[in-house]
């Protein structure tokens, strides 16, 4: 797992293809003192792990181009210790073994400003300690 | 609810690079070479998936795979019917994580994890491509589910000083494995048996859900991505139900043979196996059919010729071969093969379409395909003139490599 320096803060990566979505929960991770990076593709999602070394990813599924369940086999074989949460609308998918390198799954909800997701951001990146 | 039998992918590792095979492994993948004249190593565990009543067969493909796919496509695929749901797939790696080829036997399935989620099996029995045996992998299954296991690994008793070569556990008297150690210096008893260990036979039944849990868990981890080195010991250490199931010959609970084909010698010696009168394994009889691909050949034909009489002795005589006027011993004949007048071979395997020529002798070798003999030449290290030219195994077995030309 990602060992995160206290000294510094995490740096989150939100994959969104929806851009209203992106730009609600950036802001409510940001509340919550995390530095956070939005990418709207899978595509560019792995170009930002690349280059800016997120601390923990939180990826939707249904995007265009390449989903968040090949994004996430990519990052698994590109930073496997990397934390993924995946957050989507539908729960359906948490069936699917493809989605079980994700150490979180979120059906997306903002009942309590996201609360769910930031548990989960906050689990990550506990376990990435 | 399905059947269990047909609820459970079968997915062979047939990618083994077969080092310790070469030359014979230089343009063939290890499953693909050549056992009991007429047959490939793959078609045992393939005959065991059928008997048993497996028609889900997914191999793991690697490297030098054309023959393989060549057997696979004109010997077996007609078993399996699509229209009921079953199939034989060969997978060359997709490298859909990692452009690499499979780290480890864990890594060739975590690789193929889209697999089992195409198929969504409840049960996944993973094999070896390159053991000869027959088993009944209905009754482990049955074991499996009946013990309420995660895993169920094969197992084979073996003396303890022979154990340091294999995976080894511990288990309670109910066959539960409290510890698995692979290739230990001091091998664990089987209990009420001191000069005994278990070994694993390298094949495994899971539950999909749990396997699929160890194979993430694992690929995060740093490790060999290997079932013997890491994932069945992360279970056991994790106290999940895993447990022993001991191997023995369908309907017959006091045969157990079963050969890993690892090395030049192994596979002599198990070819040897066959040719003893009363031999240790059997590939006769109905109620256990080994299968492979037959090509539509004459009979095999021994007759006399140019003023020498034919004689074969402890011999597999596969179809289109023909021994005109030679001496044949303690050998095995695959397809075509023809030995011509006053030749003798001995203590051979010749492998398809050899040809040895007039007055050549062939002693203690393993002659691959193609490969012609010249008139009165002599093979093997018995023969001051046949010692250096060729290499040799551990045991003296001489080995000319495929299609090689001797002048």
């Amino acid at each position: 797992m990602t060992v995160v320096d206290a000294g510094q803060p995490t740096r989150v990566l939100v994959v969104e293809d929806d851009a209203s979505m992106a730009e609600l929960v950036q802001e409510e991770l940001a509340d919550e003192g995390y530095v956070v990076q939005v990418v709207y593709s899978g595509a560019d999602a792995l170009t930002a792990i690349a280059n800016d070394a997120p601390d923990v990813v939180v990826l939707d599924i249904n995007m265009p181009g390449k989903d968040g369940i090949e994004t996430l086999n990519d990052i698994a074989g590109e930073r496997g210790d990397l934390p993924v949460i995946l957050h989507t609308a539908y729960s359906a998918y948490k069936d699917n073994y493809m989605t079980w390198s994700a150490v979180e799954y979120v059906v997306k909800s903002a009942a309590g400003g996201f609360r769910e997701l930031k548990d989960a951001v906050a689990k990550a990146v506990k376990v990435g300690e | 609810m399905p059947h269990p039998l047909d609820d459970m992918l079968v997915m062979i590792l047939a990618g083994g690079q077969g080092a310790r095979l070469a030359p014979l492994t230089k343009d063939r993948a290890k499953p693909a070479t050549p056992f009991a004249g007429s047959h490939r190593i793959i078609d045992f565990a393939l005959s065991n998936c059928l008997n048993s009543g497996l028609t889900r067969v997914v191999l793991l493909t690697q490297y030098r795979s054309t023959s393989l796919h060549r057997h696979i496509q004109a010997g077996w695929s007609g078993f399996f019917v699509p229209a009921l749901g079953q199939f034989i797939d060969l997978v060359p790696p997709q490298q859909r994580t990692h452009a690499m080829w499979y780290l480890g036997t864990a890594d060739a399935i975590y690789q193929n994890i889209y697999l089992l989620e195409r198929e969504r099996p409840r049960h996944v029995l993973i094999l070896g491509g390159d053991h000869v045996y027959k088993m009944d992998y209905a009754e482990m299954l049955d074991g499996h589910v009946e013990t309420g296991a995660v895993l169920t690994v094969g197992c084979i008793e073996t003396p303890r000083d022979e154990a340091t070569r294999f995976g080894v556990m511990r288990v309670d008297t109910d066959m539960r494995i409290r510890a698995f150690r692979e290739k230990p210096a001091d091998p664990d008893p089987v209990p009420g048996k001191p000069d005994r260990a278990l070994a694993s036979m390298g094949f495994y039944i899971f539950d999909t859900e749990a396997l699929v849990k160890a194979l993430i868990a694992d690929a995060r981890a740093d490790t060999a991505r290997d079932f013997g080195k890491n994932i069945i010991p992360d279970l056991v250490a994790a106290e999940a139900p895993v447990y022993a199931h001991p191997f023995h010959e369908p309907g017959a609970p006091d045969r157990s043979y079963w050969r890993d084909i690892g090395t030049l010698d192994s596979l002599y010696d198990a070819n040897m196996d066959l040719i003893q009168s009363d031999p240790p394994f059997d590939m006769y009889g109905d109620d256990w059919p080994i299968r492979t691909y037959y090509q539509p050949l004459p009979p095999a034909r021994v007759v006399n010729a140019g003023g020498h009489t034919a004689r074969i002795e402890n011999v597999l005589l596969s179809p289109g071969v023909q021994i005109r006027g030679a001496v044949v011993r303690n050998s095995v004949l695959s397809p075509n093969v023809v030995v011509e007048p006053g030749a003798v071979v001995e203590d051979s395997l010749l492998f398809n379409d050899v040809r040895v020529e007039s007055g050549a002798r062939v002693s203690r070798a393993i002659v691959d395909k193609l490969v012609r003999v010249p008139a009165g030449d002599a093979i093997g290290s018995a023969f001051s003139e046949g010692a250096s030219r060729f290499s040799t195994t551990e045991s003296g077995i001489v080995v000319l490599p495929k299609a090689m030309v001797l002048s």
